[in-house]
């Protein structure tokens, strides 16, 4: 057609450099796995469902959920360990990412034993773990007898248990978290270290002044993705603790899933639903306030 | 201010000997500019007067003391690095009193001479952007006032101009040359540009793989170059080095003859050519001529010149500006 041709090509204010259908298979990708799994939850955890069939019953699950009786605990500890663990992660990560970084002897071999956890399955970890945690027969109990130390029970004792696992979550997290900052350290131009050090930066100086402000996206990163993984952390509990000892260190998906497996399965999807909200208000200041501090390089 | 004098100074990675006991003596308010191909050690032989590099050998003195194990802050220097490192997220003033900030200096007198400096440099409407909302030449300002600042007794310049575009740059030249009278400091300055290197320098610190070839003042090593490598180093276009057959039939292993000493003539002359090619840069005009037995010869010439390519022409050396050195540069 002549005066389809003569028409300027609409302008993307966008400035989006692809055509819009090169975002077609993303697109399709994203709706299947992601947008209708979302809705059909939200619908489901307005409904008593099994396998065949659902009656929807309004927001019933989610009042029995709230009502749940271990759920403000599971709440409160949820926010501990992905506090703790987030900021651990970050601070370890950091630190790591800093000497693996610097002129130190086997880098190469360092840096692979740090990222070494990662690729092991987080049930395994968690299997070993609670085998070298045990109270008598423990390899960390065992050791510190041999020093004199009686050492607690680390996942039977409950005021520690969450603690226990948190720390193998970092343990766990911590070598992805320092891969990250050994990425946003290396693009910091050594020139800018040298100039501090003209100026009488001393390294302290220059850690605050140069390093952190400029690791910033590294840090964000790191911290809003263990933020988020704490929170949904489930399957460390579940083989280290199941919420145990009682509900000591139960959280909102070990919650979740002792629904499940009791076949309230209404209740449990309310609960994720609720998880999601959770996560999405908790996150989202965070994604801000970081986003504002940003600088590029 | 205070002058700076190198001994018998060494570097070597590993085995491989990258400045080769040098040895340089550098008067109080001094413009130096050290000159020479990439990778002939310019770059890391300032930074071994900076600190930022350790020497294998040798002293580092400056202002008559030994710095050779001084932290780079304890030197009394300043340097601006030619990517002018300069901090992405502070701003033009946060830059430029870094130091002072570090040193914890009273917060009105590290303004007061932040200001100063920016004044200096024609920054003051500047001083609250960041780095990245700047042009390459007020970066490059930027970088000159976080040294000015410290009040240093010597500048070290690594290639600071080496980003900027050609008109720029003669700006910039022209700019640090006075900011160097107004200071009245000493200043090492490096560079692989023999035009900065001429116009700039009170001194010439001519390097090749390491070692000094010549020191001297920019119009002593154009009219006398001790070598063969600063005869084809200094001086644009290029000085004619010749080899061989036609040099020893001139009386030398290498004849060097400058192309703006050559006369032209279509009667009469030394040697026949033709021209292969010619270039007018407006008041001058190049020639590229081909010479049977000798090869190939440049020639500066007036810029109204009438010649064209395929001409055939009689140039002559002027038998005062003849070179002739022993053998090529190593
Ligand atoms: N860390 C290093 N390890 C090994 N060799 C190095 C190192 N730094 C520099 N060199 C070598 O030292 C020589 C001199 O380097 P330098 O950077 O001083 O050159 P330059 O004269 O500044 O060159 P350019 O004009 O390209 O900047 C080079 O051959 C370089 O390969
Ligand atoms: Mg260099």
């Amino acid at each position: 057609m002549p005066t389809a041709q003569i028409e300027k090509k609409p302008r993307k204010t966008s400035g989006s450099p692809y055509p819009l259908w090169f975002f077609l298979p993303a697109g399709v990708i994203y709706g299947v796995l992601f947008l209708v799994p979302t809705f059909a939850s939200l619908y489901f955890s307005l409904t008593r469902w099994n396998l065949f069939n659902s009656t929807f019953i309004g927001f019933e699950n989610f009042l029995s959920f709230v009502q749940e009786p271990f759920l403000i605990k599971g709440l409160i500890n949820t926010v501990i360990f992905a506090v703790s663990t987030a900021l651990l992660k970050t601070i370890i990560g950091l630190a790591l990412g800093i000497l693996l970084t610097s002129n130190i002897r086997m880098r190469g071999l360092l840096r692979t034993i740090a990222f070494f956890p990662i690729l092991v399955s987080t049930i395994g970890i968690g299997i070993t773990f609670a085998v070298m945690m045990h109270p008598t027969r423990g390899i960390i109990n065992v050791s510190l007898e041999l020093i004199g130390i009686d050492g607690p029970g680390w996942l039977t004792d409950p005021t520690l248990a969450l603690y226990s696992v948190a720390f193998v979550e970092v343990w766990r997290g911590v070598g992805l978290a320092s891969v990250i900052f050994i990425a946003g350290l290396v693009s910091i131009p050594r020139d800018y270290y040298e100039a501090a050090r003209i100026d009488g930066a001393t390294k302290w100086q220059q850690f605050k002044r140069i390093t952190l402000p400029l690791v910033q996206p590294a840090t964000a990163t790191v911290m809003i993705l263990s933020f988020v993984y704490g929170l949904r952390s489930f399957e460390l509990i579940w083989t280290m603790t199941k919420g145990g000892p009682g509900f000591s260190s139960d959280v909102i998906a070990s919650v979740i899933y002792k629904q499940y497996q009791a076949g309230f399965y209404g209740l449990s999807t309310a609960g994720n639903v609720i998880l999601f909200i959770l996560i999405a208000v908790m996150v989202m200041p965070l994604v801000a306030y970081f986003n504002r501090r940003e600088v590029d390089l | 201010m205070s002058g700076l004098e190198l001994k018998k100074v060494c570097k070597s990675y590993g085995a491989v000997e990258v400045i080769k006991d040098l040895s340089l003596q550098i008067e109080s308010g001094e413009f130096v500019v050290f000159v020479g191909p990439s990778g002939c050690g310019k770059s890391t032989l300032l930074r071994m007067i900076a600190g930022l590099e350790d020497c294998s050998g040798g002293t580092v003195e400056i202002g008559g003391e030994d710095v050779t194990d001084a932290e780079p802050s304890d030197r009394g220097i300043a340097m601006v690095f030619q990517s002018y490192a300069l901090y992405p997220h502070m701003s033009v003033r946060d830059n430029i009193g870094f130091g002072l900030s570090l040193a914890k200096t009273p917060k009105a007198e590290m303004n007061a001479r932040v200001e100063e400096a920016a004044k200096i440099l024609q920054l003051t409407d500047y001083l609250d952007r960041k780095p990245k909302a700047l042009s390459g030449g007020q970066r490059q300002r930027v970088a000159i006032g976080r040294a000015i600042v410290r009040n240093p007794k010597v500048f070290l310049f690594d290639e600071p101009l080496s980003n900027l575009d050609a008109a720029l740059r003669a700006k910039m030249r022209l700019e640090l040359t006075e900011l160097h009278a107004n200071l009245n400091v000493t200043m090492v300055y490096v560079t692989h540009d023999q035009v900065e290197a001429m116009t700039m320098a009170d001194k010439i610190v001519v390097l090749n793989k390491g070692v000094i070839e010549q020191v001297g003042k920019p119009m002593d090593l154009y009219n006398n170059p001790a070598t063969a490598f600063v005869a084809g180093f200094i001086g644009s276009p290029q000085m004619n080095l010749l080899e061989g057959a036609a040099a020893r039939k001139l009386g030398a292993e290498i004849y060097g003859i400058r192309p703006e000493h050559i006369d032209i003539s279509r009667e009469s002359g030394l040697w026949r050519s033709t021209v292969r090619q010619i270039e007018r840069l407006g008041n001058d005009a190049i020639l590229y001529l081909d010479v049977e037995d000798v090869g190939s010869l440049t020639v500066t010439t007036d810029g109204q010149t009438d010649v064209v390519i395929g001409d055939m022409l009689f140039a002559t050396p002027q038998p005062q500006n003849e070179h002739r050195f022993p053998t090529i540069a190593r």
